[in-house]
């Protein structure tokens, strides 16, 4: 049996008005949402793990459905299965059942270097403390993204600049990480998820760092940017402080999410 | 490659550290190269500067200047099957006592060679005349002898006997086995020579050598001349293997530059490992924000390639102005392709050793990124 007929056909989503399939999976980079397909779709995922004699049961039968331009958040004790639930979405981590689709691109079966492929064009990640890295200024962090997708970095330095100023960083554009305060750090983050025009935008703790009142603000800034952008994004949370930005909330309790999905 | 520029522009600290490693091994590595050219010219420059393509020694000689002796009449065997040119040769190292009216002799170091006077290997004095129309028992004598003191017109002393060859020419003629070359008529050889003449009466000779057109070094020519003159013929390259301490000194000259790169290899290797397990949670975020493994390779390398070509150029540059002082009378010598050799030997060593530590970078888990295995 040859490869290609071993691996699952990549297909979007059709939507009304569009011509539907993507094409195959080497034009991964080249998918994009259009403003029907969801964001992400999780069917049924599920995610179990042995420790020892004992399986973990990390998440259990999660349906979920995420439309562009939505921001939702989803809060739940430590150990609930938030990172595993952003782990799966963000085609970090395979679910032992079930289905994960991004902008019409459906996970199961994809290379290590498709799913990469997925990340970088599909997918902005917000992590705990900004996950920047430190050798670079502000600006540079987001023309890394930039040269990630295989574009020229000086010619996205407009665009790179024109983002961080949205977030009140103009005057920051050349420190480093290390000269910014947590605030700023996420903010920078935000900025460097949305340089690559992605269709679904992952936030892992992202108010972790930071005071109630910043955190309120991030979740803010969060919503205005996704809603500005036309990007979804999903917040895994353990702080229920600001979530009235959100469009929707829903609780992961053991592996279970609830609410309207 | 941003991230691997600005690390290491932020990294300064330790990157230059390393490339101070770096470049005292290039360093050393030049020296090295130096030295090896310094003693290959010393064993052999003066063979090296002969006229002739092969050299004939007796057989079962193993190709060895002091176990060959061949009658000096066997040369007339060699001829044909294109040979364009053949002459007979001996050469041995001999202590010879420098003899000048009101001048106590100096005891000087010489590797005399013996030649018939008109044959295509007798030498062209810059100065002073040559072996053929000189008197009898003439001697031409190198540049470096006549540096040590001895003029035209000197009497040189040879073997037990204390024949005398005076001086009447001095030509470029280089050394051989570290002792400068002299030259004198065969006959003369023969006569001051321990064991260049048989009981008999017969005059031997060390080797024959050779002029060969391009067509006669196929192995089956090279054959026929070895079996009809009952010889062994080697080209002028692996008769420097011949010549005194040859062998056994660009052995230990290769081993010690064998090991030096092995140990650059491993020293890079070393840092970059080090360098590589510092970076792990930066590269897994890389690989979450969906960098492929040739990126984050390409990136680690692209480190190594700047550090190691940078600090090589620098080492090499130094090692070539440190060179530049090394005393004359040291058997040191830099040519360019040599230089260039053992820096990009150097560069070679180091990129298979740090690919052997960067490599894990494409086995770094992306998950790591929001919290996963560690």
């Amino acid at each position: 049996m040859n490869e290609s007929s071993q691996r699952p056909q990549v297909v979007a989503v059709p939507v009304e008005g569009d011509s539907g399939a993507l094409g195959p999976v080497d034009n991964l980079s080249n998918a994009s949402p259009t403003s029907g397909t969801p964001a992400l779709v999780l069917t049924r995922v599920g995610l179990r793990h042995s420790d020892g004699p004992e399986e973990i049961v990390a998440l259990d039968e999660v349906d979920l459905r995420v439309a562009p331009g939505e921001l939702v958040v989803i809060i739940g004790p430590s150990g609930s299965g938030k990172s595993s639930l952003l782990a799966v979405a963000g085609a970090l981590l395979a679910p032992t059942s079930g289905t994960v689709e991004i902008a019409g691109i459906e996970l199961s079966g994809l290379r290590r270097s498709e799913l990469a492929a997925v990340r970088r064009d599909q997918l902005g990640f917000i992590f705990q403390s900004g996950g920047l890295f430190p050798s670079l200024t502000a600006v540079e962090q987001l023309l890394l993204t930039a040269e990630l997708s295989g574009q020229r970095p000086a010619l996205q330095r407009e665009r790179a600049e024109e983002l961080l100023r949205d977030l009140g960083l103009g005057s920051r554009l050349d420190h480093r990480p290390a000269q910014l305060s947590g605030g700023e750090r996420q903010r920078v983050a935000i900025a460097r998820a949305l340089m690559g025009r992605p269709a679904l935008l992952l936030a892992d703790e992202p108010t972790a760092s930071l005071n109630r009142a910043r955190s309120a603000e991030m979740v803010e800034l969060l919503a205005q940017q996704t809603h500005r952008h036309g990007a979804a994004a999903v917040l895994v949370t353990h702080d229920p402080d600001g979530l009235s930005h959100a469009d929707r909330v829903l609780t992961l309790v053991d592996g279970r999410l609830t609410g309207a999905t | 490659m941003l991230l691997a520029r600005r690390d290491l522009i932020v990294a300064k600290g330790r990157f230059l550290l390393m490339g101070l490693v770096v470049a005292l091994i290039a360093l050393l590595g030049v020296l090295l190269a130096g030295l090896s050219e310094g003693l290959v010219d010393d064993g052999t420059s003066g063979l090296d500067a002969l006229p002739l393509t092969h050299m004939a020694f007796q057989r079962g000689a193993e190709s060895t200047f002091s176990r060959s002796f061949l009658p000096a009449d066997s040369v007339d065997k060699l001829r044909g099957d294109g040979v364009k040119a053949t002459a007979p040769m001996g050469i041995a190292l001999f202590n010879a006592t420098q003899e000048r009216p009101g001048k106590t002799g100096q005891v000087l170091d010489v590797a005399l060679a013996g030649v018939e006077r008109e044959s295509f290997l007798a030498p062209k004095p810059t100065s002073g005349g040559p072996l053929s129309g000189s008197g009898p028992a003439p001697i031409v004598i190198s540049e470096q002898l006549a540096n040590e003191g001895v003029q035209i017109g000197d009497r040189l002393l040879f073997g037990l006997d204390a024949t005398p060859l005076t001086v009447v020419g001095v030509a470029d003629v280089g050394t051989y086995g570290h002792v400068p070359m002299a030259f004198t008529d065969l006959p003369t050889w023969q006569q001051v020579t321990p064991g260049a003449t048989t009981p008999a009466g017969r005059g031997l000779v060390s080797v024959a050598a050779l002029q060969l057109d391009s067509s006669s070094n196929a192995p089956q020519r090279l054959n026929r001349i070895e079996q009809r003159a009952g010889v062994e013929i080697v080209s002028k390259k692996a008769a420097f293997n011949g010549s005194p301490g040859y062998a056994a000194e660009t052995t230990t000259m290769s081993l010690i530059r064998g090991f030096l790169l092995l140990i650059s290899a491993l020293v890079v290797a070393s840092f970059f490992t080090v360098w590589t397990v510092q970076r792990r949670d930066q590269i897994g975020l890389l690989k979450a924000m969906g960098a492929s493994d040739l990126y984050v390779l390409g990136d680690a390398m692209l480190q190594v390639l700047i550090l190691l070509v940078a600090s090589t150029l620098v080492g090499t540059i130094a090692g070539i102005v440190l060179g530049a002082f090394v005393p004359a009378e040291a058997p040191f010598s830099l040519a360019l392709p040599a230089v260039m050799i053992a820096a990009g030997s150097l560069i070679a060593a180091g990129l298979v050793g740090s690919l052997v530590a960067v490599r894990r970078v494409t086995s770094v888990d992306p998950l790591i990124a929001i919290g996963g295995p560690r």
